[in-house]
């Protein structure tokens, strides 16, 4: 129970604010007389999934000698078509704009059936080699099948999971971190990283510009800054001496990102901004000290902290979320 | 927690309740502005972005001049760093009184971030002080070290009222009696006194809606402790055991008490459940669930019933299928409820929901990112990965 919730429905109620069947069905709520486990069920959905989809991982590096390339192949291509038949079957018609799920299991079953598609469309690649030398742009195919799928079938997950595969396809993800330490052509990842964001970043503004999935702009939105702000971070976090050029455009995109954001209202955009630019200029501050121990940087690094919370409280005064 | 604190509390309570009413169409705009005004808030709340940001930079500034005033006194030893650290944990305590009595920082982020790292650095200056200004052993200094943690992060929760300070507190209080001899039914018994103390708190209308929080983060922390004191393989790893202070080897537990530990390892979870059930509380039924997991893994370490593709699959499409029946048999039922529970999402932010579910499908499912390879003749014959839809596994 919430006691507070209670006794405000019945002072409410006695003010006459809410109707007699509002104040019951809101009580109702509050003492825990129904209570929803929708999280719950999405929770076990997810959980279903993950180890499903891993269970099948498991089956072909145990068995794929014992059972054949064939019969996994082709069993795990019938569970992708059932779970996607499933789906077809419960879909509601495509719109552009956002439609609801026929139900809390829709997103799930579709993930699986993405999933299973995935892994067969890899393990097909792995065992009969189609593509040859060219093999890891099965991974373009995927995420092209993901992006297809998300717009078909309105799901904001589905599209997540094909811009993070279609960054993996030229090598960005996670690895963007270890590879500007030192690993991997780091020049080449970040090139790619800028690409692709910018490429989402465009593709956010067009979803809401030309009314085409326009609640999709968060997703589209948000990988794509995370990808070019983490990839000029990461120049300017680089060993060598171009890293001012990197800063200079690290702070050009992180204002540009900061003024686009306050005007359209995007905090989580705003946020990523703010975050880069100070990661950015503490580069700036800490590197004339780098073989002495001096207080001055920290100090610069504490002001220019202070001087970002005031950009920040100023922003959330003036900026209207949307 | 100051009185007015604990009211700003209520009246943004009951504002969140009526939120979600409006957003599920319980209520039109005039009825929600109506209960606003009915139920004034002066606190700036801003969005959780808002909120994290600002911790984070009030992070960033509270480190940076400490780390500034460390370096501009010369770097001193151990016993000048344990007083600095004393002065900023002084420093930081006032910040936070003066940002918890102001409605316009209040709810900002920066009081949380003060507070925590104002008991961070006491504890870490403490520390210092003990070991390298007192010579104290490092074992009675670490438990000095772990009592005085239990005080601090369960005072800063009493006094704002962060349920994480709660979970510290009590994590705190585990590590601790978990050094003693007997640690295993210490936490038996402090556990289970823990999650029945704080589980009569969790309704109580004289506490602060964030000490009621605090009471559940309490309630699940003495339950996970009696879990992983009564665990079988947690008494077979003798992990709590590991935690005591350095001594000769102790004997191994008797047989009969790990017939005493499965049974445990097995009801645990079944009673959470029951519990949840009886009370109608999400929280203990999450609780209940992750450790009914927990047993299920427990009980396949022991007993090899299957491959492990098996029972991963058909745990898989169990949990699957569960969940399709649950959901199934609620929205069919009258009223789409049964027992008390529904399906729908009453007055939860859904669209929030599905947004947030993006991150951790989008981290288990993204395949490993392969562009190095892109060129790379011949995978063939190199052995690789396959998947692309999270099974990234090498065969």
């Amino acid at each position: 129970m919430n006691p507070d919730v209670v006794s405000a429905i019945a002072r409410l109620r006695t003010d006459n604010v809410l109707s007699g069947r509002q104040a019951a069905f809101f009580n109702r709520v509050a003492r825990r007389h129904l209570v929803s486990v929708r999280f719950e069920i999405r929770v076990l959905l997810y959980v279903g999934v993950l180890l499903l989809t891993s269970g099948v991982g498991a089956l072909v590096v145990e068995h794929h000698g014992a059972i054949g390339p064939l019969a996994i192949a082709g069993s795990i291509g019938l569970a992708a078509a059932a779970c996607l038949a499933w789906v077809v079957r419960r879909a509601p018609p495509f719109s552009w704009d956002e439609v609801p799920s026929p139900s809390v299991a829709f997103d799930y079953v579709l993930l699986l059936g993405l999933l299973l598609f995935a892994s067969d469309l890899g393990y097909v690649e792995a065992q009969f080699t189609v593509l040859g030398p060219r093999w890891a742009h099965h991974l373009l195919v995927v995420g092209a099948v993901y992006l297809l799928a998300a717009y078909r079938w309105d799901s904001r997950t589905v599209l997540g999971l094909a811009l993070a595969t279609l960054a993996a396809w030229r090598g960005v993800s996670i690895s963007l971190v270890s590879a500007s330490l030192g690993v991997g052509d780091t020049g080449e990842l970040r090139a790619n990283a800028i690409a692709f964001g910018a490429l989402y970043v465009a593709a956010a503004t067009a979803s809401v510009r030309l009314e085409r999935k326009p609640h999709f702009e968060p997703v589209f939105g948000n990988a794509g800054l995370l990808l070019l702000l983490g990839a000029l971070v990461s120049g300017v976090l680089e060993h060598g001496s171009a890293w001012g050029v990197w800063l200079v455009a690290l702070l050009a995109v992180a204002s540009l990102v900061m003024g686009v954001s306050f005007r359209l209202g995007r905090s989580l955009y705003f946020a990523q901004a703010v975050l880069a630019a100070y990661v950015g200029l503490l580069r700036l501050l800490f590197a004339p000290f780098r073989h002495e121990a001096s207080s001055l940087p920290f100090l610069a690094a504490a002001l220019l902290g202070l001087g970002a919370l005031a950009l920040v409280f100023a922003a959330h005064k003036r900026m209207i979320e949307r | 927690m100051r009185p007015e604190g604990a009211a700003w509390e209520r009246a943004a309570e009951v504002r969140e309740a009526a939120e979600g009413w409006l957003r599920a169409g319980a209520v039109d705009r005039p009825t929600h502005e109506a209960i606003e005004n009915a139920y004034p808030d002066p606190c700036v709340t801003p969005s959780a972005v808002w909120r994290i940001l600002t911790a984070v930079m009030v992070t960033a500034v509270a480190l940076c001049a400490l780390g500034a005033v460390w370096i501009a006194t010369g770097q001193p030893g151990e016993t000048g760093l344990s007083v600095l650290l004393v002065v900023f944990a002084g420093a930081s305590l006032v910040v936070t009184e003066r940002l918890e009595a102001s409605p316009r920082f209040a709810r900002r982020g920066a009081a949380g971030a003060t507070s925590f790292w104002g008991s961070v650095f006491f504890l870490a200056g403490l520390a210092l002080f003990l070991h390298e200004q007192l010579r104290i052993r490092s074992d009675p200094a670490f438990d000095a070290v772990l009592l005085a943690s239990v005080l601090v992060w369960g005072a800063g929760c009493w006094r704002w009222g962060h349920p994480l300070f709660a979970g510290l507190s009590a994590v705190s209080l585990f590590y601790l009696l978990g050094r003693l001899p007997l640690g295993r039914v210490l936490w038996v018994l402090a556990g289970a006194a823990l999650a029945g103390l704080a589980a009569r708190r969790l309704d109580d209308a004289s506490w602060a809606p964030s000490h009621r929080r605090a009471a559940m983060v309490l309630v699940v922390t003495g339950v996970a402790a009696v879990y992983g004191a009564v665990n079988v393989y947690s008494l077979d790893a003798r992990w709590l055991e590991e935690l005591r202070r350095f001594g000769p080897r102790r004997p191994a537990p008797p047989p009969g008490l790990f017939v005493v530990a499965a049974i445990a390892t097995a009801g645990l979870p079944l009673g959470v459940l029951a519990w949840a059930w009886r009370s109608r509380r999400t929280f203990l039924l999450d609780t209940g669930i992750v450790l009914f997991a927990l047993s299920l893994v427990t009980l396949r370490h022991y007993v090899h019933v299957a491959p492990l593709w098996v029972v991963l699959t058909v745990s898989g499409a169990a949990l699957i299928a569960l969940a399709l029946v649950a959901e199934r048999a609620l929205r069919r039922s009258p009223g789409s409820e049964r027992a008390g529970l529904t399906a729908d999402a009453l007055f939860s932010d859904e669209r929030r929901q599905q947004l947030l579910q993006t991150v951790p499908v989008v981290a288990a499912f993204t395949p490993a990112a392969q562009a190095a390879a892109v060129d790379k003749p011949g995978f063939a014959g190199q052995g690789g990965t396959f998947g692309g839809g999270g099974a990234s596994e090498k065969f």
